[in-house]
């Protein structure tokens, strides 16, 4: 058994969108929550953020970044119509969704552009003012617009980091300004951990609520390896099942990025003997 | 009587040597073949009453199958196919009993035998008849036997979790005739033994065929649902005349002391998840990695920390068990502490961890211990009571893998708020094993916090029996 690709676009010079099989997700998850995907046999788990999830057809759609030898296989080798090995969620917990007044979705990085777009269209619903940010590196690492969540937005930015597109600067840049004006009720926020970190402390000074994506790394996704534990407010508590989406301002951030890197050795390496092995089949 | 003459010693069981061992995670006891068993069961007394029924949890007829195997020394399969027949009135997963239960604690502990010599040695015997059944094509036939020709009529249960707990209770309903779905979380069913339980100790084929048999039994298996999260509760009900809740004890206990965040401090449900489950110790040969030092300290003394302990070693580190307690205080199985030991596990008791030390890079370097003594009473659960003395000692270690004990997951109890639990999240049940919410059962780990395998089978079978009676009385006719 496995779940069916359904869809499969290039969104960046490093990011892909995937649509999969998986109605026991797509008619239970809610935003804020994740899944956790294998490819096949010899796969790992790993965690992804959801795009949307299609109730109707059973589908859901995830932002993928090329990466390490999960992502590798399933851009080079996993065509639509193949199948995946595994695919379980909704993992975590969801957001609340309710009235806030004018809420912030900040993302630069996969994950949380991923997030950006179910999470304000919830929040415009419950009568909230919009706000997006998108922010790139580069022209290269920008997706086209129908991904990003300007549809949700009343108001909507994207920052590159050289100016080549939208805004140049980082969403943090935007965010200054915006809470400046006294436009920021609540910010939610995803994608680098290193500017998460910032934006805690960006928030902190005007006690704007801050609830971000602890990107951690797991295993099971359920709470049962203490893989993703992290400090919150003094106590050990696990992103996978205490977040994903956290209080900003409660996590220890440098012990978090820390841990965020601890296999990167061997990520490393397993990259190094996939591309090779790609390169060798002229594959790339 | 003219009985049997006493043979005080066991008969042995092959192992693979040390030094092949430590290298690989083949299974390191190799069992009995037919003329060896049948030259251990010879040893039994034939007790009547049989203190060994008492001891074991779920009450095999051990006498009775030993008969069995010996009666028919002639006919192998024969004897083989008769004594089978007599555990799987009690327990429907022997391999797996006979390989990690406690027997010495259990079954062989009563036994007679042992006031002269050696305990007759049951839980060899046990895995003997389930390995040659299975390898013979014995316990297919004998599975006809057992399967029900009236699959699905008699109702649908929703099984949740495919450890030993659920697995049995599965199994036991389709027996009697109903519809069995279980639901696993993970990508392969098992649960515990298949992520806990390495591969030199239960063999992952074994419980594969477990599966399979289950699945002959029309046992449905959804994978990559989470109870409480992918469905509800609630919607089991809808769809299901009962529920029976088996999700273990997954929650691993922390130590909250300073350095609990470095890198290559792992729990032993992460080390073990990832090398069982994940296969990485086949790193990069399978994706999942594994990062692991030269200098490996295991806190905890269970089973669980032996797992872990004789995994590390198979990876290549020097491996120290530190425990707070003392030597006779270890909660594992006697034969996993031996294997340790021969292995070239180091121990080391009365040391209780009170830091985690990092180097430069955020990797552990040390632990440090405050040094135990005993005192004269025992706790609640029968253990010495120990207190700490005021002296230190740092240990040099690159890797710490914390097994200090597991909780009950609480996504399903958060879920659905009806469901009663205790402080330390295990489910409120009355004597049948119900829960709070009527018609849905609950057993093993999930309600006793961390036990045994058996202890969960046994539980499921209960429950099984339970959920019989409840269908059948709430289809009667008012």
């Amino acid at each position: 058994m496995g779940y069916k690709i359904t869809k499969k676009e290039n969104l960046s010079a490093i990011d892909f969108f995937m649509e999969v099989e998986a109605p026991h997700i797509a008619k239970s998850w809610k935003v804020g929550q994740f899944v956790v995907l294998i490819v096949d046999e010899k796969g790992e788990r790993v965690p992804m953020s959801v795009y949307y999830a299609d109730r109707e057809n059973g589908r859901i759609g995830m932002f993928i970044r090329r990466h390490g030898v999960t992502t590798f296989k399933l851009w080079y080798e996993k065509k639509v119509g193949d199948e995946i090995l595994s695919i379980a969620g909704p993992l975590g917990k969801p957001i609340e969704v309710k009235h806030y007044g004018n809420v912030v979705f900040a993302a630069d990085a996969v994950c949380a552009q991923a997030e950006a777009y179910a999470t304000l269209k919830a929040m415009k619903e419950a009568s909230n003012y919009t706000i997006a940010i998108h922010s790139f590196e580069n022209k290269a690492n920008t997706y086209p617009e129908e991904y990003l969540a300007k549809p949700v937005a009343d108001e909507f930015y994207i920052t590159t980091e050289d100016g080549s597109v939208g805004r140049k600067g980082h969403y943090l840049d935007i965010l200054k300004e915006l809470i400046e004006q006294d436009k920021v009720d609540i910010v939610f926020a995803g994608g680098k951990l290193g500017s998460l970190k910032k934006l805690a402390e960006l928030t902190r000074p005007y006690g704007i609520p801050t609830i971000v994506t602890v990107r951690q790394i797991m295993v099971d996704g359920t709470g049962m390896c203490g893989s993703c534990r992290v400090l919150y407010d003094g106590e050990i508590k696990f992103a996978c099942r205490d977040g994903p989406m956290m209080d900003a301002h409660k996590i220890d951030w440098d012990d978090a990025i820390k841990r965020n890197a601890r296999f990167a050795e061997q990520e490393k390496l397993a990259r190094e003997i996939y591309l090779a092995k790609l390169r060798e089949k002229g594959v790339i | 009587m003219a009985g049997p003459k006493l043979i005080k010693e066991r008969v042995p069981t092959p192992e693979v040597p040390v030094e092949e061992r430590v290298k690989s995670f083949v299974e390191v006891n190799l069992g009995y073949d037919f003329v060896s068993a049948v030259k251990e069961a010879e040893r039994c007394l034939q007790c009547n009453p049989a203190p060994c029924i008492q001891g074991c949890p779920v009450h095999i007829n051990i006498p009775g199958f030993i008969k069995a195997l010996r009666e028919n020394a002639e006919s192998p399969e024969e004897a083989v196919k008769n004594a089978l027949r007599i555990i799987w009135d009690d327990n429907t997963l022997p391999a797996i009993t006979g390989r990690v239960c406690p027997q010495e604690e259990q079954c062989e502990a009563p036994c007679v035998m042992g006031k002269a010599g050696e305990p007759i040695n049951i839980g060899k015997l046990e895995r003997f008849v389930a390995d040659y059944a299975r390898k013979h094509g014995i316990e297919k036939e004998l599975l006809k036997e057992f399967t029900s020709t009236e699959n699905g009529v008699k109702g649908k249960v929703a099984v949740v979790g495919s450890g030993p707990a659920g697995l049995t209770c599965a199994g036991e309903l389709a027996k009697m005739g109903y519809k069995v779905t279980i639901f696993e979380a993970l990508h392969k069913p098992g649960g515990v033994l298949v992520y806990g339980i390495p591969e030199f100790r239960l063999p992952k084929e074994i419980l594969d065929r477990e599966i399979a048999k289950l699945k002959e039994l029309g046992v449905e298996i959804k994978l990559d649902h989470i109870v409480g999260k992918t469905v509800t509760l609630e919607e089991l009900l809808e769809e299901y005349d009962a529920v029976f809740i088996g999700t273990g004890a997954g929650t691993p206990k922390l130590l909250n002391i300073p350095g609990i965040l470095l890198d290559r401090i792992y729990t032993a449900n992460e080390f073990l998840t990832r090398i069982n489950l994940m296969k990485a110790y086949k790193f990069p040969e399978y994706d999942e990695p594994i990062s692991i030092g030269k200098k490996t300290i295991v806190i905890g003394a269970g089973n669980t920390a032996m797992d872990a302990a004789r995994s590390a070693l198979r990876m290549g580190s020097e491996v120290t068990i530190a425990y707070r307690r003392g030597r006779e205080d270890m909660t594992a199985r006697i034969e996993e502490i031996k294997h340790a030991e021969e292995e070239g596990v180091k121990f080391e008791f009365f040391l209780n961890p009170v830091e985690f030390i990092g180097d430069e890079n955020g990797k552990v370097k040390a632990v440090k211990f405050e040094k135990m003594k005993p005192l004269g009473e025992k706790d609640s659960k029968g253990k010495r009571k120990i207190v700490g003395t005021g002296e230190y000692i740092t240990l040099e270690a690159d890797t710490v893998i914390i097994a200090i004990g597991l909780e009950p997951n609480r996504i399903i109890s958060e879920e659905a708020t009806a469901l009663k639990t205790n402080p330390d999240g295990t489910l409120v049940v009355d004597e049948n094993l119900m829960t709070s919410i009527p018609g849905v059962f609950a057993g093993g780990d999930a309600i006793r916090g961390e036990a045994t395998v058996i202890l969960a089978m046994g539980d499921g079978k209960k429950a099984a029996k339970a959920i019989d009676e409840y269908i059948q009385k709430k289809r009667l006719p008012a």
